[in-house]
């Protein structure tokens, strides 16, 4: 041992081995201490974000779309129903090569490139949520996207239930369609991206109802996405049932009797109120919206000058014409301003000062009592009367008909209609013009329905109802919605009487709804035509033409009123189809009569 | 030769020894609790019996007296290069790689013997013709030692292996007494050589190194292991996921999981504070180390034991720091830990040569 440096003593400083061993010692601790550090940093400073990263690695969230609840008419048959049907996702985070996997999609389904761009442009490119595309992709659609599934890695095919409908228009403004829901019902919070939601008719109305509650799954995968276990799941809730006022049946037969007119029928039930049937024509094809409805297709409804979205039998008003001398005829009679028994010249023209108001034909019907006067739809008489009882009493009772305010319908957008003011200064002409439901003076055909079921019920004003009781899916009751009054019009029996009798006769004794007749039910109802322009001429076809009704005139059941646009004569262009309806909804009467012969 | 002396067994570090099972048996249950059940405990069965072989050789190399050891050692280093060159022919590919050598029922690693032989023989060779300083044809012979099985294992391609032997190699001449500026001029010329280096590393190494420098260059591809490995160990937070909790390990987010990122595993189950009390337990045994380095009186014992402590720092600190995201990925195994009987077994003969220098170091 007697080498240098490693002699004797102990104690680094004497030996240099020993300090350098030190030197090496210190440099070892504080590697640790920088080790030390970075687990402090990792675990405790970055503990939480790298544990949540750690939980967003092995979860991945599976929604379920719940089914939309399903719609019944009063006898339990389907309205719109839910079918399974294939959308088309994206899945950002495993899309490898975005742009060529977007350029392949593009071609292989012929979408717009930029169309799969601006979808995805909205969602952070590592999201593992499937992007809804596309829906109602067809069979062919979906091989195709099969096939190519490995040139296509990103791409899924999801099975989701959609609203399907027994047929495309059936009830279309009534039900209304289902559509993904926009930027603004988003920002409301209530919806997802990719969500449908109701946006107009009973889908938009009921939709927290319908919608349900959609599940999913949490998925716990491995680092090579293979499902290890379901970490949570939550079964989708359906959407509750609706059970509605409406009659399929008789909404067919409505719906088949407008034909290709445009316009509005609304049946009601006489003795609840009831809504059996609703349409507006022309209709739109409701399963247009729940698939892909291009930008186009869209811009082509809502710029169609028919305007197929408009309800035209709530949003739309007309002059009621000829079917408003009900309201003059009650007025006059309840007023006492004259008794069925009064006449009045009936001439083919009517002199108010400088001013000559026409009847509608040239004939001298020479002196009327007020039942011919109805029956025969007469013009100069009711010139006459109006101007007897004056435009305020008319007013008044037009009101308590309930004209001029919603009827309060469960419809979104319903119109109120217009009848003048109370105390408005009248001017002559202004009374003449509404004497025969002219001049300042709108009504929407549900407001015309609803008149008719005071007349037929002795004055009863029922508020229109559409929805009957809404159901959970496991038949727990939700909502019901009793039959309701609204109004009340009091009038003595007598006059309900005269109205009754003469509305009958309009179609059954030589009035001008004789097109309305039917074999083995009596119809009883008020012809009307709307003058679009002053002076126009209603065999051109330039007048919106009424038919008010209901049946049997005995024991009203049911309120027909046919509104036929620019349909003419309402004797000859809208009883017809109120007959062919009324012929519908009593079949089996209509059928036995003529058995018997 | 196998003669048991007294003198011999009172002197042996039982602490030393029981740290160092300690931290094979947290090793095992850390490679049980990936994978329990019957499936996955074939790993845990086999490393146990690595551990069997090992002791034995722990015990073999312990009974020997290293001076016996040292006079063998040129001829090691020729049976050790030979291994490395049989690789060529009889070697066995795996991933890329051939670095395993196909001996009956089990594969050997050579490289993973060849740090021990690297250890003695460079201790034979600094202290047989004995200066302090070394003289400089000393230290071109030293130089000559490292160069040859550096290239070898550098070509396999095992990039980490080959490294370690650089920290072993500095401290080992730093230990003799060589002069910090000779010491300088060496790290240069290593430096400047690097260049060099970077025409040998495979693709995939390359590729590796520049990951290091920018994370973000490829996050689901080279990136992938050192993001998965930050997350496991971060998840973790203070106390720990626990076993069943450890979805990164468990699920197989984080990759190579029962070989070089086993502390990231350990850190996900054991959070903060079981990571720090095993950074503790290897920060003893290498302290230990240095320690009976620094307890041996003539110069082979002091280079051995310096030799064989540097060669477990180093691996213990490059593998942590490569997991914990500070150092780029070189696969390197945590000593005692990682599953691998190679890498077990070598460990546990380096142990011997540490326990045989402490327990002569009286003598």
């Amino acid at each position: 041992m007697a080498l240098r440096g490693f002699g004797g003593g102990s104690g680094p400083r004497r030996d240099p081995f020993r300090r350098r061993l030190l030197i090496l010692t210190v440099g070892t601790l504080t590697v640790f201490l920088v080790l030390l550090g970075q687990l402090w940093y990792l675990q405790v400073l970055e503990g939480a974000r790298l544990r949540d990263l750690s939980e967003r690695n092995r979860i991945r969230v599976r929604p379920a779309a719940a089914p939309r609840g399903i719609l019944f008419d009063k006898n339990g048959l389907a309205l719109v129903d839910n079918r399974p049907a294939f959308t088309l996702s994206l899945i950002p985070r495993e899309m490898e090569n975005r742009d060529t996997v977007l350029a392949r999609l593009s071609v292989l389904l012929r979408i717009p490139l930029g169309e799969l761009m601006e979808s995805l442009a909205r969602v952070p490119p590592d999201s593992f949520m499937p992007v809804r595309m596309r829906r109602g992709l067809t069979m062919e659609e979906v091989a195709k996207v099969e096939e190519w599934k490995l040139e296509l890695p990103g791409v899924v095919v999801e099975v989701e239930p959609q609203r399907v409908y027994p047929s495309p228009r059936l009830g279309a403004h009534l039900l209304g369609y289902v559509r993904e829901v926009s930027e603004e019902q988003m920002r409301q919070g209530r919806h997802r991206r990719g969500d449908m939601a109701g946006q107009s008719g009973l889908e938009r109305l009921l939709d927290e109802y319908l919608r349900g509650r959609d599940g999913g799954e949490e998925i716990e995968v491995d680092a090579s996405g293979r499902p290890v276990r379901v970490v949570r799941r939550q079964e989708p809730r359906p959407g509750a049932h609706v059970v509605t006022t409406l009659d399929r049946r008789i909404q067919e037969v409505v719906e088949r009797a407008m034909g290709n007119h445009a316009g509005a029928v609304v049946v009601l039930d006489a003795r609840s109120g009831d809504i059996l049937a609703l349409t507006s024509a022309p209709a739109f094809e409701l399963d247009h919206f729940t698939g892909a409805l291009g930008r186009a297709a869209w811009l082509r409804l809502v710029r169609d000058p028919q305007a197929p979205l408009l309800n035209r039998a709530i949003q739309s008003q007309y002059a009621p014409g000829s079917v408003f001398k009900i309201v003059v005829a009650a007025a006059a009679l309840q007023e006492g301003t004259i008794t069925p028994f009064d006449r009045l010249r009936c001439a083919p023209t009517f002199q108010l000062g400088t001013r000559t108001f026409k009847n509608w034909d040239d004939t001298d019907w020479g002196e009327l009592d007020l039942y011919r006067a109805m029956v025969r739809s007469c013009n100069t008489y009711f010139y006459q009367l109006g101007l007897k009882v004056g435009l305020e009493p008319i007013a008044r009772y037009a009101r308590a008909f309930g004209l001029g305010a919603p009827t309060g319908v469960a419809l979104a957008g319903e119109k109120a209609g217009l009848v003048p003011a109370p105390r408005s200064r009248s001017r002559a002409g202004d009374t003449v013009n509404v004497s025969i439901g002219q001049g300042p003076l709108l009504v929407t055909p549900l407001q015309v329905a609803r008149m008719m079921g005071a007349v037929a019920t002795g004055g009863i004003l029922w508020k229109p109802r559409l929805v009957q009781r809404v159901e959970a899916a496991d038949g727990r009751l939700l909502y019901s919605e009793p039959s309701q009054m609204s109004g009340y019009v009091d009038l003595s029996p007598a006059v309900w009487a005269f109205l009754q009798r003469s509305l009958w006769g309009v179609v059954n004794d030589g009035g001008t709804g004789a097109a309305a007749r039917l074999p083995g039910i009596e119809v009883a109802g008020k012809t009307g035509t709307a003058q679009l322009i002053t002076n126009s001429d209603a065999r051109r076809g330039q007048d919106h033409a009424w038919f008010a009704a209901y049946a049997p005139a005995q024991d009203p059941q049911v309120v027909v009123v046919v509104l036929v646009e620019r349909g003419g004569r309402g004797g000859q262009a809208a009883a017809p189809i109120a007959r062919q309806i009324l012929h519908g909804i009593f079949l089996e009467r209509v059928a036995a009569s003529a058995l018997r012969g | 030769m196998f003669k048991v002396d007294r003198r011999l067994l009172q002197n042996v570090d039982w602490l030393l020894l029981a740290t160092a099972l300690a931290l094979v048996a947290l090793g095992l249950v850390t490679l049980w609790s990936l994978s329990p059940g019957r499936h996955g405990s074939g790993a845990v069965w086999r490393q146990l019996s690595w551990l069997g072989l090992g002791l034995l050789a722990l015990v073999a190399v312990a009974s020997v007296d290293y001076r016996n050891l040292a006079r063998a050692a040129p001829a090691f280093y020729v049976i050790g290069i030979g291994l490395l060159l049989s690789l060529y022919v009889f070697g066995r590919t795996v991933s890329g790689a051939r670095r395993w050598l196909p001996l009956g029922p089990v594969t050997l690693q050579p490289a993973e013997l060849f740090k021990l032989i690297f250890i003695v023989t460079l201790a034979w060779a600094l202290t047989a013709r004995w200066a302090n300083p070394p003289a400089r044809a000393t230290l071109a012979a030293a130089l000559s030692l490292l160069v040859v099985p550096f290239v070898l294992v550098v070509r396999q391609p095992d990039l980490g292996t080959a490294l370690v032997l650089l920290p072993v190699f500095f401290a080992l001449l730093f230990g003799a007494g060589v002069r910090l500026r000779e010491l300088g001029w060496l790290g240069l010329a290593g430096l400047a050589g690097a260049p060099l280096a970077w025409l040998v590393l495979r693709d995939y190494q390359r590729e590796r190194l520049l990951v290091f420098l920018d994370p973000f260059r490829d996050p689901l591809g080279s990136a992938y292991n050192v993001i998965q490995s930050k997350i496991a160990i971060g998840s973790g937070q203070l106390l720990g996921k626990g076993i069943a909790g450890a979805t990164q390990s468990r699920l197989a987010f984080l990759p190579e999981r029962h070989t070089d990122f086993i502390f990231a595993v350990f850190a996900e189950m054991w959070g903060f504070v079981g990571a720090l009390l095993l950074l503790a337990a290897y920060a003893f045994l290498i302290l230990r180390g240095f320690e009976i380095a620094g307890a041996a009186r003539e110069p082979l014992g002091r280079l051995l034991a310096l030799g064989v402590t540097a060669l477990l720092g180093a691996q213990t600190l490059i593998n942590m720091g490569m997991v914990m995201g500070l150092l780029p990925i070189v696969g390197i195994p945590l000593p005692l830990m990682s599953y691998g009987g190679s890498s077990l077994v070598v460990t546990l003969m380096a142990l011997g040569l540490l326990l045989s220098v402490r327990m002569r170091q009286s003598l």
